[in-house]
C-alpha cells in the first residue's frame, strides 16, 4: 500500500492506495504548525491501516515555500566570483554578500585566478556577523567547478554548511544560480530540523516504509537525499495535482488539466502522458531560481472567490476570497453558492445560497437560478480565456534551429480534464466554454494526494564535453573526467546514461526499467582558422515526470 | 529585480543546424557561445527584455526588394528565410509598440546581398535589413529610414539597393576598401542621380580603435542623422571590427560597441558579420543588448581586454580626423558636388559583380530615369556566367506617373527581347511579375 499526502493552503489531503485503488481518502484542515498538521492527517488517514502494510510514503509539503515567503530562512553568507558582464552587485542576496575577483570564460577556461586574500577576507566578515552557513557561486561554474571547489576548500571548514552553485543545476544562468545556491544554504538547517521531526513522527507511528518528498517538477526524491537541495522541494502543490490527474486519467492526447480549488484554478498541459516542463526554473516569492518545475499557471478564481458586479456592469469573480460561501455562513456570494442554488451541490444552507445569488443578480433583474447559471458560465469563460493566453505563451517560446521552425510544433489541447473539489459541478460549464471534450476522474477531490503517492523519481543531468579543454563535466553529478580528442557523442550518451541512472537510484528510483529521455543533444566542431581544434558536445538527459511502475502495472497491464 | 530602462525585444536565431560549409566562418556554432553568455548573464530574466520567436519570411517579402535569379527557391534556403523573418519579427515588436527597440541576433547575414541575386556574396544571399525596411514601409507607412552599417566590411549590398532612394540614408563605417573585401565604399560613392548625398561611406584605416569609432559617431554619424531626421534608425550591427576578429584588422571592443550603440540608440539592430565567435561575439552581443536596454555596461569587456586591447596609434587618430573633416565638408557643409540632371533623362551605368562564395561572375547594365518626384524607374540587365541573361525592372514606392509608365514600357519591351527571364517589381501596385 502507498500513502500519499499533500499539504495545501487550507486543506491537507491524504490517500492510501492499494493495488491501484484509492482505499482511504481524508481531508484535514491545515493548521498553523506543519508538523501538527502532518501528524493529525496521518492519524486521520491510517486509522485502519497497519504500518507494516505500507511499502511507500510520499509527501508534498509547504515547508520550504512557507519559510521563504514568511522570511524565516537562516542568515546566509554568499561568496560570488563573476568576471565581465552584468555588475555582480546587482544580484546581492542575503545579509552578507561578497564578490571576489576570479573569472572563468564560457568554455570554462580560467580568465582570471581567484583572489585568495579576498576570499579569506569575505569568509572572515561573514563569520564576524555570526553567520554559520554560506553559499558559493561562480559565473560559468557549471563549465568548470574548480573555483567553487577551491573557495570551499579554503573557507568551508569554518562553516556549518556550504552550498555550491554547480550542484544546483547544469543550466546556464548565473543570477538564478546565485539565488538557488543561497536558498539551498539558507534552508539547510530548517529542512534538517523538519526532516528530523517528520522522521520522528513516522518512527513513533511505526511507519518504516521508504519515504519520499514531491518536487515542483512532478517527481519525487528520497527524503534523506533531499537535504542536499532543500529548495528543490518548494512549491510542489501544483505538481501534485498534475501528477494526480495523470494517474487517475492517463491523459492521452493533449490534455489541458484544470485544478479548480477554493481560491485558485491551476492549469497545466499533459502531452500523451508526459506533463510539460517550464523552460526556466520556478519563482519562489521574490526569487527566480533554477529549480525545475512543471509548466503551470495559477488563476485567482476558485469555488470560494467573491462574486460581484464589475464597474462596467458585468459579473466579476475573484481574485479575492473573503471567506466561506454564504451558504456555509460566509460573508460574500461565491461560485459555490451558485452550485448550491442550482442543486448541483447538496451541502450548506440553500436559502442562504439563493439569497447570495439574489444579492448579486437582483439589481440586474435576474432571479437566483439565472444568476447562478450566469455566475458559473462566467467563471468557466474566464478560465477558458486565461487558458488561451497560457497556451499562446507556451507556443510563443523561441526556437533555435531551422528544424524546429519548420516543424512548428504547437500545443493544441484536445480535451479538458478537471480535478479539484468542484470538478463535477463546473465540468459542463467548462466544456461549453472551451468547446472541447471534458471529463473529471473519480477521486477528483484528492487527485493531489494521489499524485504525490504515485509520482516516480525524476532526475536530470547536463553533460558538456569539450575535447579542446580535454574534459567532460556533469555538474549535477559532481563529475569532471579527463577525455581525449576521440571522445564522441556515443560515449557521451553512454556516460550520461550511467551517471543519470546512478543518480536516480540514489534518489530512490527503481533501477529496473528506468525511462531515460534525451532532451537535448548537440555536437559542434570547434574551429580556429580553418582547422578543427576540437568537439563541443552538449547533452541534457533526464527521467521525466511519470508514474511509479507499481501504479502503471496495476492500471495498464 | 533588475529592470531595463528601455523595453527591448530580442529575436535570437542561431541556426544551430546550418552552415555554408563545415569549416566556413559562417557555420553552426557561430552564435553558440553568444547564446551561452546571454543565458549565463541571465539577460532574458530582466524585466523589460523580451525574447521573441522567429518566423520565416515569405517569397513575397523578398520580392519587395530582390530579383532572385532565376527564382527565390534557387538562391535561398530555409535559413535565409528565417533569418530575414527574424528581422520582420523585430520590426513588428518595435512598430506595434511592444518594445522601444529590438535586436535581431540572426544568421546568416545579409548586407552584401544586392538587388539582383544570382547566389551568395560575402556569406550573404538575402539582404535582411532591406527586406525588413520594405516590409516596414508597406505595413506601417514609414517613409524616411536611416541605416547605419557598423560592420567592418563595406555594406555594398545595402548600398546597391538604396543607391537611388532619397528616402533612405545609408551610412557605412568600415575598414578601408583598399585593405579588405569587398574593396568598395569610398567617399565618392554618394548615391545615384536621384539620391545624391544619401549614401555616405566612411572608410577607416586598419587599427582604428574605440577612440576613432566614437569620434566618427560624434562628428559625423550623429550630425548626419540629425540633419536627415529619419523616422526610424536601423543598425547593421556587424561585429567584425573587433580586435579579436580573425578576418579583419580593426581594433574595436565590446565596450566600444556598447558605447556606440548607447549613442546611436537604433530602433532596430540586425546582426551582420563577426567571426571571433568565442572571444568577441559573446561580449559584444551582451554589451549591445544591455546598451539597447539602457543598462550600465561598465563591466562588459572581453576577458583578454586589459592584456590585448591597444589604444589606436596617434598617426591613425590623425588620419581619422582628416577623413572625418573631409566627409563633414562633403555631407554636412554642402561641399558635395551634385549633378543636376534634367528631368526625364535616362542615366546608364555598367559594372561587374563577383560572387566570391559561389564563384559567379555577373555583368550588369543599369538604367535609371532621373526624376524629382520619386526614386525613379530602374531597369537592370544582368548576365551571369551561369547562363542567365535577365532584365529586372523596378517601379519604386510612390513612383510618379511618368516613372510608372516608363517602367511598364521597359518591362513590356523586355518581354519581347532575348532575355531568359524578365522581372517586374511594381511597388506602386504591389505586383511582382516574372516571365
Ligand atoms: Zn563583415
Ligand atoms: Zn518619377
Amino acid at each position: 500500500m502507498i500513502l500519499g499526502l499533500d499539504v495545501g493552503g487550507t486543506q491537507t489531503d491524504a490517500v492510501v492506495i492499494d493495488k491501484g485503488q484509492v482505499v482511504v481518502a481524508t481531508k484535514t484542515p491545515t493548521g498553523g504548525d506543519l508538523l501538527t498538521t502532518l501528524r493529525t492527517a496521518l492519524e486521520n488517514t491510517l486509522r485502519d491501516v497497519a504500518p507494516a502494510w505500507l511499502n511507500r510514503m510520499a509527501f508534498s509539503t509547504t515547508m520550504a515555500t512557507n519559510a521563504i515567503v514568511q522570511d524565516r530562512i537562516e542568515d546566509t553568507g554568499m561568496i560570488v566570483s563573476a568576471g565581465p558582464g552584468m555588475d555582480p552587485e546587482w544580484f546581492s542576496v542575503g545579509p552578507s554578500y561578497h564578490v571576489v575577483e576570479g573569472c572563468l570564460d564560457h568554455q570554462g577556461f580560467e580568465a582570471e585566478p581567484l583572489n585568495r586574500v579576498a576570499v579569506m577576507d569575505a569568509a572572515a566578515r561573514i563569520r564576524e556577523e555570526g553567520i554559520k552557513v554560506i553559499g558559493i557561486t561562480g559565473k560559468f561554474s557549471v563549465r568548470n567547478p574548480s573555483h567553487e571547489h577551491r573557495i570551499a576548500d579554503w573557507v568551508g571548514s569554518s562553516f556549518y554548511h556550504v552550498a555550491m552553485g554547480h550542484r544546483v543545476s547544469g543550466a546556464l544562468n548565473f543570477p538564478r544560480r546565485i539565488v538557488t545556491t543561497y536558498l539551498n544554504a539558507a534552508l539547510h538547517g530548517l529542512h534538517k530540523e523538519f526532516l528530523d521531526a517528520l522522521v520522528h513522527i513516522l518512527n513513533e507511528k511505526g511507519l518504516a516504509a521508504p519515504r519520499y518528498l514531491l518536487k515542483p517538477d512532478g517527481g519525487t526524491i528520497n527524503l534523506d537525499k533531499s537535504i542536499y537541495s532543500p529548495a528543490s522541494i518548494a512549491q510542489s502543490g501544483p505538481a501534485a495535482s498534475v501528477m494526480g490527474a495523470l494517474a487517475l486519467d492517463g491523459c492521452e492526447g493533449t490534455t489541458l488539466v484544470l485544478d479548480v480549488g477554493g481560491t485558485t484554478t491551476d492549469m497545466s498541459v499533459v502531452l500523451n502522458g508526459t506533463p510539460l516542463l517550464k523552460p526556466n526554473g520556478i519563482r519562489l516569492g521574490a526569487f527566480q531560481t533554477l529549480i525545475r518545475s512543471l509548466m503551470t499557471h495559477s488563476l485567482g478564481i476558485g469555488g470560494d472567490s467573491e462574486v460581484g458586479i464589475a464597474e462596467k456592469g458585468g459579473l466579476r469573480i475573484g481574485a479575492v476570497r473573503r471567506g466561506r460561501p454564504m451558504a456555509m455562513g460566509g460573508p460574500a456570494p461565491t461560485p459555490t453558492d451558485a452550485m448550491i442554488t442550482l442543486g448541483l451541490l447538496k451541502t450548506g444552507n440553500k436559502d442562504a445560497a439563493n439569497a447570495a445569488m439574489e444579492e448579486v443578480g437582483g439589481p440586474l433583474g435576474w432571479d437566483a437560478a439565472t444568476t447562478a447559471q450566469r455566475v458559473l458560465k462566467h467563471m468557466a469563460e474566464t478560465i477558458a480565456e486565461s487558458a488561451k493566453v497560457f497556451i499562446h505563451d507556451i507556443n510563443s517560446q523561441p526556437v533555435y534551429t531551422i528544424h524546429q521552425v519548420l516543424e512548428d510544433q504547437k500545443i493544441e489541447p484536445t480535451s479538458v480534464l478537471i480535478i479539484g473539489g468542484p470538478a463535477p459541478q463546473i465540468a459542463e460549464y467548462i466544456g461549453r466554454a472551451f468547446g472541447l471534450p471534458h471529463r473529471f476522474p473519480h477521486h477528483h477531490g484528492v487527485a493531489n494526494a494521489v499524485g504525490a503517492a504515485v509520482a516516480r523519481v525524476t532526475s536530470e543531468i547536463t553533460l558538456q564535453a569539450d575535447t579542446e579543454r580535454g574534459s567532460v563535466i556533469i555538474p549535477e553529478a559532481n563529475v569532471e573526467n579527463k577525455i581525449n580528442s576521440s571522445f564522441d557523442i556515443e560515449q557521451a550518451v553512454a556516460l550520461g546514461r550511467e551517471l543519470l541512472s546512478q543518480q536516480a537510484v540514489r534518489s530512490g528510483a527503481e533501477e529496473k526499467g528506468l525511462e531515460i529521455s534525451i532532451t537535448e543533444k548537440q555536437m559542434f566542431n570547434m574551429i580556429r582558422g580553418y582547422a578543427r581544434t576540437g568537439k563541443n558536445i552538449r547533452l541534457k538527459m533526464g527521467i521525466t515526470p511519470g508514474l511509479i511502475p507499481e501504479w502503471k502495472r496495476s492500471h495498464y497491464e | 529585480m533588475i529592470r531595463a530602462a528601455r523595453r527591448t525585444g530580442l529575436v535570437f536565431f542561431p541556426a544551430f543546424d546550418w552552415a555554408i560549409s563545415p569549416s566556413h566562418p559562417e557555420r553552426e556554432e557561430r552564435l553558440l557561445y553568444t547564446q551561452d553568455q546571454v543565458l549565463e548573464e541571465g539577460l532574458l530574466d530582466i524585466d523589460g527584455i523580451v525574447e521573441y520567436r522567429v518566423r520565416p519570411a515569405t517569397y513575397e517579402d523578398l520580392r519587395r526588394v530582390h530579383f532572385c535569379v532565376p527564382d527565390e527557391a534557387a538562391v535561398t534556403t530555409e535559413s535565409h528565410l528565417i533569418s530575414a523573418g527574424g528581422c520582420l519579427v523585430a520590426a513588428d515588436a518595435v512598430l506595434d509598440g511592444e518594445v522601444e527597440s529590438a535586436f535581431a541576433l540572426v544568421r546568416p547575414p545579409g548586407h552584401h546581398s544586392r538587388r539582383v541575386v544570382h547566389g551568395n556574396r560575402g556569406f550573404c544571399n538575402i539582404n535582411n535589413e532591406a527586406v525588413m525596411i520594405e516590409y516596414i514601409r508597406g505595413k506601417y507607412g514609414i517613409k524616411k529610414i536611416a541605416i547605419v552599417d557598423t560592420d567592418c566590411h563595406h555594406g555594398d549590398g545595402t548600398q546597391d539597393i538604396y543607391w537611388h532612394d532619397p528616402n533612405t540614408l545609408f551610412i557605412s563605417i568600415h575598414q578601408d576598401g583598399r585593405t579588405l573585401y569587398p574593396g568598395s565604399g569610398f567617399p565618392d560613392e554618394a548615391g545615384g542621380p536621384n539620391a545624391q548625398g544619401f549614401t555616405v561611406n566612411i572608410p577607416l584605416p586598419p587599427q582604428t580603435g574605440e577612440q576613432g569609432f566614437l569620434h566618427v559617431m560624434d562628428e559625423l554619424v550623429m550630425p548626419l542623422l540629425e540633419k536627415f531626421e529619419p523616422e526610424i534608425v536601423i543598425n547593421s550591427a556587424g561585429q567584425d571590427n573587433h580586435f579579436n576578429d580573425p578576418i579583419t584588422n580593426m581594433n574595436f571592443s565590446a565596450r566600444g560597441y556598447s558605447t556606440l550603440n548607447a549613442q546611436l540608440k537604433p530602433d532596430i539592430a540586425v546582426l551582420e558579420g563577426g567571426y571571433a565567435v568565442e572571444n568577441a561575439l559573446p561580449y559584444v552581443n551582451v554589451g549591445i543588448i544591455m546598451a539597447m536596454a539602457g543598462m550600465d555596461t561598465t563591466f562588459v569587456k572581453e576577458p583578454n581586454y586589459d592584456r590585448d586591447y591597444q589604444e589606436q596609434p596617434p598617426e591613425i587618430t590623425r588620419n581619422i580626423e582628416q577623413i572625418v573633416k573631409q566627409l563633414r565638408d562633403l555631407f554636412l557643409e554642402g561641399g558635395l558636388k551634385t549633378v543636376s540632371y534634367e528631368e526625364g533623362i535616362i542615366v546608364e551605368r555598367s559594372r561587374d559583380v563577383f560572387y566570391d562564395t559561389d564563384g559567379i561572375h555577373e555583368r550588369q547594365h543599369e538604367k535609371i530615369r532621373c526624376c524629382r518626384h520619386c526614386a525613379g524607374a530602374l531597369a537592370i540587365a544582368s548576365t551571369s556566367n551561369l547562363g542567365q541573361h535577365i532584365l529586372a525592372v523596378q517601379i519604386p514606392v510612390e513612383a510618379c506617373t511618368a516613372c510608372l509608365q516608363i517602367g511598364l514600357a521597359w518591362f513590356e519591351e523586355g518581354t519581347r527581347g532575348a532575355f531568359s527571364h524578365v522581372y517586374l517589381q511594381d511597388r506602386v501596385r504591389g505586383i511582382y511579375e516574372c516571365t
